[in-house]
């Protein structure tokens, strides 16, 4: 069977790099529902997966398309899904099914101008809060990484896939229209030079294994066994046992729920990917993320060139949020500018917190629709520089 | 000698085969019709010589799931309410080689699931899914159903339902499954066949059982909590399909028609169509 | 004897009671843990082995098991 990894130089969007990600990774199963601006990628992978043998469907909604991934992880194979905002919106009770019972998958959210329907072809920022806290009852921790390119796109999909195994839960890749539509090159490397995280199976017998370590809460490359493999799992998205079952008493809710939160805050040494530009020596940083980060970066530029000494930061894994990175750029500049393309301000509120006051925090902020141009970045510098 | 078994560990043969001895007895309300319909399952299982290894049970939520979720020795797979066909579309497309028996009640399809339901009738999904219809919404405990009967009294409906109960049958074999058939939960040994034929039989098997709910519905919409008068109630409301012809459309209203509506094994479902698919365009 | 009753699984729902063909059980004063009042094979030796009880039963309290005494069912027909 064809393993999927096509090498070679592409000139493509960011959503088929995605779909090309996903393959190489191992995805199997991929199911969907049509929403711009991620379409794109169901059609990569509805050409694509029959190819290496995998399965694609288009199910009858977003709902069906979450419930239908999280069963084929159970089922056994590596599985994806896509949306948009509105779409997400719809998935994220399924996303509690998935986070509550660890079962490993991709989620990608191509965001796009909001609220509500918004403006489907063009880009927004809006969902950054909403992957990492819209499902329902809280009591969980997140994974979202978020491209800037389709280089990272393929790069970061198969990043998804591995920390999917790694820590046993839905992982999003929180990307926007922008880098989802951006024609441009992407290198897929040899087989040989990906690094594949493999699904780790028990090694001891079914009596001895507990399918959820309520009472090892920190630990990951968790086995992940699946049906058909005479472990007799139990999976359900009511509070239950270490064994599955369900269960009402206040000690196991209470397990329960630290371990879906520590199984990520402690091993936080493992989820921080950040990228620096000429922070050495900066007093003042712009921070964006996705789509809009390369605009950011270009006013960065800019501002460099009148003699103004900006830096640029960008967090790659979005959440868990980078705390103590970020905290070490408010303790090294005088003021902080964060791009996004939102008017309520997401990203700019966790980066004032993770600040705490070490720095000037400050917004700026756009509906959405276009990402920001370099130089109305680069006027808010100037503005704001002192 | 005492009828009355001495030893306590003694159990129901198809209990120590087939069920987890600590999740028993299950926790369906006295006279429930849920424990017959399990029971019927269980029956089917062993004749066909299934295996806890080959054979997953799917639930929803609703009392139809929390009773049947992890009693099955082999693997349960309970998703969140209405999603159980979208669940098990992703189970089987993963294991095509497995059998999966779904437990689903007149809310978790029929409302909330309702979608889900028609597009894995309209797949033929290759999986037996049995609706556990008590006309109410029980676990919630006691609201109306979209199969509860016009005028029941429930909870949300306490000056009684306007609205007619779905025929969820007819959505099945509308929308395209396989197999489709309703009983009551008396009929075990009609249930256990209908089981059987339905595991045998590539496509989407539906099997609707009338079963009753004697803590809510009994007591709500026919002020009762005899699990014997809400039996009997329902074998009033019951008619054959050969009966059913001998009656007029007026005379049929507020009458359940039981018995085997269709059996089109001939129909192909998603599960076989897509491994020839796979044939033709997967590479080397 | 063709009958046990499982005490533990009883819920106490009255089914054997009720369709027994053969009337064979009636409520008796034991209890089991939950305070479920058990049924109790008062006329077992009427017993046609039918299986109705066993399969009635929702909550698999019921076990009956076919005997090789086929002189008990054919005295009965």
């Amino acid at each position: 069977m064809a393993s999927g990894v096509k090498p070679g130089r592409y000139f493509v969007q960011g959503d088929e790099a995605i779909a090309e990600g996903a393959i190489a990774a191992g995805c199997r199963f991929f199911a969907g529902y049509p929403i711009t601006p991620s379409s794109e990628t169901s059609e990569a992978m509805a050409r694509r997966l029959p190819e290496v043998g995998g399965i694609c469907l288009q199910m009858e909604d977003e709902l069906a398309s979450i419930h239908a991934v999280g069963a084929a992880s159970v089922g056994g194979l590596k599985a994806m899904t896509i949306s948009s905002g509105p779409g997400i919106s719809l998935k994220l009770e399924g996303l509690g099914w998935g986070i509550k019972n660890e079962i490993p998958y991709v989620v990608v959210d191509v965001q796009r101008a909001g609220p509500s329907n918004g403006v489907a072809t063009r880009v927004g920022q809006g969902d950054f809060y909403t992957v990492r806290y819209g499902s329902a009852g809280g009591n969980s921790a997140l994974i979202a990484l978020s491209p800037k390119s389709t280089q990272e796109a393929f790069d970061l999909t198969i990043e998804c896939f591995n920390l999917a195994e790694i820590f046993r839960c839905p992982v999003f890749l929180l990307t926007d229209e922008t880098v989802g539509h951006t024609r441009e090159l992407l290198v897929i490397p040899e087989e040989s030079e990906l690094k594949i995280v493999p699904r780790r199976k028990p090694t001891v017998p079914p009596e001895e294994f507990l399918m959820y370590p309520l009472d090892n809460p920190t630990v990951i490359n968790y086995p992940f066994p699946n049906i058909g493999e005479g472990y007799g799992i139990c999976v359900s998205p009511y509070t239950h046992t270490s064994k599955g079952y369900a269960s009402t008493a206040q000690e196991i809710q209470e397990k329960m729920a630290k371990r879906l939160v520590l199984k990520v805050t402690a091993n936080l040494d493992k989820l921080v990917r950040v990228e620096r530009q000429k922070m050495e020596d900066a007093e003042f940083a712009v921070i964006a993320y996705g789509g809009n980060a390369r605009p950011a970066m270009a006013a960065v530029e800019m501002a460099r060139e009148k003699g103004l000494k900006v830096g640029f930061f960008r967090p790659i894994i979005v959440w868990p949020f980078p705390d103590e990175e970020v905290l070490k750029v408010a303790e090294k500049v005088k003021k902080i500018l964060v791009c996004e393309l939102n008017i309520d301000g997401q990203l700019s509120r966790e980066v004032a917190r993770a600040a705490k006051g070490q720095a000037e925090v400050y917004h700026l902020g756009s509906g959405g629709v276009e990402p920001h141009l370099p130089a109305q970045i680069f006027n808010e510098i100037r503005r704001l520089y002192s | 000698m005492s009828a009355l078994g001495e030893n306590k560990e003694k159990l129901h043969p198809l209990v120590a085969k087939y069920l987890r001895r600590e999740r028993m007895p299950h926790m369906a309300c006295p006279g429930c019709g849920i424990g017959q319909v399990v029971h019927a399952t269980l029956l089917a299982i062993d004749d066909l010589g299934l295996t806890p290894k080959d054979t997953v049970w799917v639930q929803g939520v609703g009392c139809s799931s929390r009773i049947t979720y992890s009693t099955w020795i082999g693997d349960n797979i309970d998703a969140h309410h209405g999603r159980i066909f979208a669940v098990a579309t992703g189970l089987k497309m993963a294991r095509p080689d497995m059998n999966f028996i779904l437990f689903t009640g007149d809310g978790d399809c029929g409302a909330i699931g309702g979608n889900h339901f028609i597009h894995a009738c309209r797949r033929n999904l290759d999986v037996t899914a049995i609706l556990f219809n008590n006309g109410i919404y029980g676990m919630t405990g006691g609201q109306v159903a979209p199969t509860s009967p016009l005028g029941a009294t429930t909870t949300t409906t306490p000056y009684g339902n306007i609205e007619d109960p779905f025929d969820m049958c007819q959505m099945a074999i509308a929308a395209g499954a396989s197999y489709v058939a309703r009983w009551r939960s008396t009929d075990v040994k009609s249930i256990a066949n209908s089981i059987k034929k339905g595991i045998q039989t590539k496509g989407l098997a539906f099997i609707e059982v009338l079963l009753q709910c004697p803590t809510n519905f009994g007591r709500y919409v026919l002020k009762t909590s005899n699990p014997q008068e809400v039996i009997k109630w329902i074998k009033e409301h019951t008619v054959t399909q050969q009966k059913a012809k001998e009656l007029s459309p007026p005379e049929l209203v507020g009458k359940y028609v039981i018995g085997e509506f269709i059996h089109r094994p001939e129909r192909t479902g998603i599960v076989a169509r897509y491994q020839e698919f796979l044939k033709k365009y997967m590479k080397e | 004897m063709p009958i046990t009753i499982v005490k533990e699984f009883c819920k106490g729902c009255g089914f054997c009671i009720a369709n027994c063909p053969q009337k064979v059980y009636e409520l008796s004063e034991e209890m089991n843990k939950k305070g479920y009042r058990l049924p109790r094979a008062v006329r077992e030796e009427d017993c046609t082995e039918c299986g109705i009880c066993d399969l009635y039963c929702p909550d698999f309290a019921i076990i009956l098991e076919k005997t090789k005494n086929k002189k008990m069912r054919k005295e009965k027909i």
